[in-house]
């Protein structure tokens, strides 16, 4: 086996390793807010960059709404305190498989129409 | 003639269910033949060859938001391994699989943080690369047994 090969399997191994741990630590048990306290938990949904809107998780009532722009819409459910896009006119559907936004760090995403749900700083 | 073969592997996958809800993870079964044409035929040939089922892919998937972060992906994983190709040698070829799968991710990443304009759908990254490696290690020993089976 040559060298470069050697030091190339090494450098993919611990790349792989690193994004193993990564994953981890995005997803995984401690990720999700701090829901203890009754303040306001704030979640923005975010469309070209730009904020379309702010809500707060813990003061808003069940409910579905629809976010529609030229490229499409979504259809967005909260409930019992957690939010998720339930349905979408997007040929993937990734969006909706994501389910509950829960980690602080991973937003939900919806390629097709540039738009992003996250927790808010 | 190849392309149509990668086109018809594209194809059968999409009926596959995601098995994965990330945006962007993909076992991309169609790049077994490239990473096999890539070690058989010249760069421009390749090249010819993923760009035409890049677009076709597309067309066929109706899926025209997808393009974008295909072509992205599928020329930085060209780029890539048609420079490994001169460093590693066939018996390796799954590695030069893995880094394509890489670079196609990061090419991706790459496309997503331009089009939403925020970097927080790079949280994503680890989890493309870890999905990567094991799709691209994948393909690349298909690819292997393929050569192997070309060069008798």
């Amino acid at each position: 086996m040559p060298d470069r090969v050697k030091l190339m399997i090494a450098a993919v191994a611990l790349i792989f390793i690193a994004a193993i741990i990564a994953t981890i630590k995005l997803f995984g048990p401690g990720s999700e807010p701090d829901r203890s306290s009754d303040g306001p938990l704030y979640v923005e949904i975010v469309r070209d960059g730009e904020v379309i809107e702010k809500l707060d998780l813990n003061s808003e009532k069940d409910r579905t709404f629809r976010i529609e722009d030229e490229k499409g819409w979504n259809e967005v459910t909260i409930k019992d305190g957690h939010i998720s896009i339930t349905d979408a006119d997007c040929p993937d559907h990734t969006c909706v498989k994501t389910g509950e936004l829960r980690s602080e760090y991973v937003p939900i995403v919806c390629l097709p129409h540039k738009l992003m749900i996250r927790f808010a700083e | 003639m190849l392309t149509a073969a990668a086109l018809i592997i594209f194809i059968v996958e999409l009926r596959f269910p995601d098995i994965i809800p990330v945006p962007g993870v993909k076992l991309g079964l169609a790049n077994i033949i490239t990473v096999y044409a890539v070690y058989r035929f010249s760069g421009r040939e390749v090249f010819l060859m993923v760009l035409t089922r890049v677009i076709l892919g597309a067309i066929f998937s109706t899926n025209f938001s997808a393009l974008i972060y295909s072509f992205a992906g599928a020329m930085c994983c060209l780029g890539g391994m048609l420079l490994l190709r001169r460093v590693v040698p066939v018996k390796y070829i799954w590695l030069c699989s893995i880094i394509g799968a890489m670079l196609h991710n990061t090419g991706q990443m790459a496309v997503a943080v331009i089009a939403l304009r925020s970097f927080a759908v790079t949280v994503y990254y680890p989890v493309l690369i870890v999905a990567g490696c094991i799709a691209g290690a994948f393909t690349g020993i298909c690819a292997q047994l393929i050569l192997k089976r070309d060069i008798k």
